[in-house]
């Protein structure tokens, strides 16, 4: 283990976390076609920071220093990481930065066709949890992890993890679908908000019924409780700031520019939402690693292949 | 290498390619698609004509303007340090702004006001970022007639039409810089401008295929000449709500003479001429989008 790795993911993470919220500010302050051409700015590397390509650029000068860092993280792991499965994952966060680049450029020369935005903020979450998720697996605190014993409950907390991530995922896609299906000054779509707000209820259930589970079960074992209440607690901030976003976003469209409040609010929200994904993530892996699978599936797992 | 890590390097390549094919085949998708002043086969009309006139009022009280905050560009608050919206001028209830158009119509005779080909004006509309703010805030042209884009500001714009019925563009003009000429081929109204540098920044611009159109002046007037005598439908555009408000009204043009047609935001339209009635909201084939 090296602990000088973990420090550089998690490094990478919190850049990346930096990142959302910047992509966040481009959007909310309608600011993703400030400049028509890419990887250049007004055909500058250093165009003037006023107006909207504060924000446009300053997005694209922190996606630089991602991707750069994101290389360096995957030189850090083949020269220092022994587990291959890592080396994997980190040339899977390669290739996803380099995706979410080109991505970011085809929304820009597209003009921001719903499908590309929305597919550019949907993988800007999903590398996210890649580089959350080499954090956690290059932690002391993972590989030094004891086996729990087994479960009491009824339902494998494994799966509750598992479905609760998978409901938040779909969450974000349909947040960042109803995000840039109309502009500030454009009223929401009723159905996208609908959607999100179905959605809203299925993470709340399924995310709030895992963190007590987590909470009731494994009193004591801080290495599953802390995430629990982490995630438990940034649901409910979630939630206001879901309530008070959709508020300041009515009445965008009678205001003559997009106004602080809106664009502070939503991007708090776009900003809490990767907090709850990022901390369910690690509430995932870390029941994988201390809690032994059901025992329908480990003797799946050890029955022979029939094929 | 193994085969997943393959497939994520063949996915990651074809979307650079697509990448790099859209930066590549990006063109200049505003200018005209022809620069024909007629339709082919179409007749110019030749014949008398009148006009179409009225006041635009504002019923009610108006919306206070709402000062913007230029803070993130010094030179638009330096320029134009009390800068407030212009969505609703009002002067002495009179409203400015207002796109007014013959949407359609019979000329005397029977043929349909778009039946006959109307001239492209070979001198160009100016559109200018002034204080950063357009200027004038909604204009109108003729189909493949000339817009030109003016940049006097301090600071650098970028222009971006978001039409639904012609090609969708978005050029930076730094300050200095030589004027934009640009144009669309089809009828459409009206298509809305935005500053994404500057986002309050807003204008609309109608574009038909016939000169009959007009916008209204702060007095709140508005004249469409040249007019063939005959029964039009006249539409009244401001902005406001997704597409922007509208009022119609029927309008019957003597020939040499005059038809009149007032109208009211705020609250309902006002129609001088008591005989007309309001027709069927068709669409002339020419304004078909």
């Amino acid at each position: 283990m090296s602990k000088g790795l973990n420090r550089f993911a998690i490094l990478v993470a919190c850049a990346t976390f930096f990142l959302i919220i910047a992509g966040a500010l481009v959007t909310s302050n309608d600011a993703g076609l400030a400049t028509p051409d890419w990887p250049l700015s007004n055909g500058s590397f250093l165009p003037p920071m006023v107006g909207n390509m504060f924000y446009e650029h300053g997005h694209r000068m922190i996606a630089t220093t991602v991707g750069l860092l994101t290389i360096g993280l995957a030189i850090y792991i083949r020269v220092k990481e022994t587990r291959m499965w890592i080396w994997r994952l980190g040339l899977f966060a390669l290739m996803a930065v380099i995706a979410q680049g080109l991505l970011g450029a085809l929304t820009v020369k597209m003009m921001l066709p719903l499908g590309v935005s929305a597919a550019h903020a949907t993988l800007a979450q999903l590398f996210f949890c890649t580089t959350v998720g080499i954090a956690v697996f290059t932690s002391k605190s993972w590989i030094e992890a004891r086996t729990l014993p087994e479960e009491t409950g009824s339902s494998p907390l494994r799966h509750m993890c598992t479905f609760a991530l998978a409901m938040i995922f779909i969450q974000l896609i349909l947040g960042a679908t109803l995000r840039h299906s109309a502009k500030w000054d454009q009223p929401l779509p009723v159905q996208m908000i609908l959607a999100h707000i179905v959605g809203a209820a299925g993470v709340t259930i399924a995310l709030g019924a895992t963190a007590l589970s987590v909470l009731r079960r494994h009193k004591g074992e801080t290495f599953l409780t802390r995430p629990a209440t982490i995630a438990l607690v940034l649901l409910v901030v979630q939630l206001f700031l879901g309530v008070a976003a959709y508020l300041t976003r009515l009445g965008s469209p009678n205001d003559p520019q997009p106004l602080h409040p809106m664009v502070g609010i939503t991007v708090a929200h776009v900003a809490c939402g990767a907090l709850v994904f990022a901390t369910t993530i690690v509430l995932t892996l870390r029941t994988y690693r201390v809690l032994p699978a059901s025992e329908a599936a480990m003797e799946m797992a050890a029955r022979p292949q029939e094929s | 290498m193994n085969k997943q890590t393959k497939v994520w390097l063949v996915l990651a390549i074809a979307l650079s390619l697509l990448a790099l094919g859209s930066a590549c085949g990006s063109k200049e998708s505003g200018t005209n698609e022809s620069n024909s002043t007629s339709d082919a086969g179409a007749a110019p009309y030749s014949g008398p004509t009148g006009t179409i006139a009225g006041v635009i009022s504002f019923e009610g009280t108006p919306p206070a303007p709402t000062k913007i905050d230029t803070s993130a560009d010094a030179a638009c608050g330096k320029a134009n340090p009390n800068l407030s919206t212009d969505h609703t001028i009002v002067t002495d209830g009179k409203l400015a702004n207002v796109f007014v158009y013959i949407k359609e119509g019979s000329v005397d005779g029977g043929k349909k006001v778009g039946d006959y080909a109307w001239s492209t004006p070979t001198t160009a509309v100016q559109l200018d970022q002034k204080g950063c703010h357009y200027s004038p805030h909604v204009l109108g042209v003729q189909t493949n007639q000339k817009i030109s884009i003016t940049n006097s500001d301090q600071t650098q714009h970028n222009i971006h039409p978001s039409p639904k019925n012609n090609p969708e563009w978005n050029q930076t003009q730094a300050n200095g810089a030589p004027p934009i000429e640009k144009s669309f081929a089809r009828a459409e109204t009206l298509i809305p401008v935005k500053c994404n540098q500057h986002p309050w920044m807003k204008a609309y611009i109608g574009v038909m295929k016939t000169p009959f159109f007009d916008v209204s002046e702060t007095n709140g007037a508005y004249e469409i000449k040249g007019v063939p005598p005959g029964k039009y439908t006249v539409v009244a555009w401001r902005e406001g709500g997704a597409d922007g408000q509208t009022k119609q009204m029927e309008v019957t043009v003597p020939a040499n003479g005059s038809g009149k047609a007032d109208f009211a935001f705020g609250s309902t339209t006002t129609s001088v001429n008591t005989s007309l009635k309001v027709m069927p909201a068709l669409e002339l084939p020419m304004l078909h989008r």
